[in-house]
């Protein structure tokens, strides 16, 4: 009977490579999802005096 | 509570369950005795697969439907799928060749199932740069239901280039006409892994579908 390939750190190597994709993916989409802080808009520009 | 929230609640308890997933793989599912340990990869390797290939059919149906409805959601959604496609093909493309290595000896081999899935893989990464590099947004829809509807017919020549050609990569044990190959123990880890992805898919789209609405609609407010 053939003994069983000892090669776990492959898949741990995969399980760590998987996790950290889709954890750097959720984090990049919460960051983009944070809304941006809304200022209120510029007042229009002061005319000059009429002379 | 707004899009952008349920997406996120939804890909939250994604991660959680994949938390799950990770335990019942890696410590309650047995191990198999001429791969050793490293066939395990195959319960996040073939998911990610699985839905690597129907984003891209749902980035060229979408894309389809764009071109002769002209609603903006379709090509939001596109963008949506396309960019979590590209995640989950980077998943694919970097466990895979983990695998291959101590199973085949070698990280990576020119044969038709791994070249055509970095194909699909460029063309998920040409989609993206040609969305940011477009800035007519009505162009750069069309290119974009062009170049997903020509993915999605990538697909079945990706599926069935391990019947097609002499290839080293397995052919299908679950996705096949006659009943999957698989053990039940370790039939039910990869439908469990199959179900999270499929929940982390609903819950990046959503999320990245809301994250365009609002950007659109920002865009639209400054131009008013």
């Amino acid at each position: 009977m053939p003994e069983v390939p000892q090669n776990a750190a492959y898949m741990v190597a995969a399980y760590v490579v998987a996790a950290v994709i889709l954890l750097l993916y959720t984090v990049t989409l919460w960051l983009r999802g944070q809304k941006p802080p809304r200022f209120p808009p510029p007042p229009p520009a002061a005319r000059p005096p009429r002379s | 509570m707004s899009l952008v929230q349920k997406g996120r609640g939804i890909t939250l308890v994604g991660l959680a369950l994949l938390g799950g997933v990770y335990v019942r793989a890696l410590a309650f599912t047995p191990v198999e005795r001429l791969q050793g340990p490293a066939q395990k990869i195959y319960y996040l390797h073939v998911p990610a697969a699985i839905w690597t290939e129907t984003a891209i059919i749902m980035v060229g149906l979408a894309g389809a439907f764009y071109l002769f409805l002209g609603d903006r959601r379709l090509d939001l959604f596109a963008q949506a799928s396309a960019e979590v496609g590209t995640v989950f093909a980077t998943i694919v493309l970097t466990t895979g060749p983990i695998w291959g290595k101590p199973i085949w000896g070698t990280w990576w081999t020119w044969d038709a199932r791994l070249t055509s899935m970095l194909l699909l893989f460029f063309l998920y990464l040409g989609y993206l740069l040609m969305r940011g590099a477009v800035r007519d947004p009505a162009l750069a829809a069309r290119y974009g239901a062009v170049l997903g509807i020509c993915g999605a017919c990538l697909v079945p020549f990706i599926h069935f280039s391990v019947y097609f050609f002499p290839t080293l990569h397995p052919q299908p044990i679950v996705l096949k006409p006659s009943t999957p190959s698989l053990p039940g123990s370790m039939l039910t880890t990869f439908l469990s892994s199959f179900a999270v992805f499929t929940l982390l898919y609903v819950g990046f789209v959503t999320q990245r579908y809301a994250i365009g609405r609002e950007k659109e609609l920002g865009e639209a407010g400054s131009h008013a």
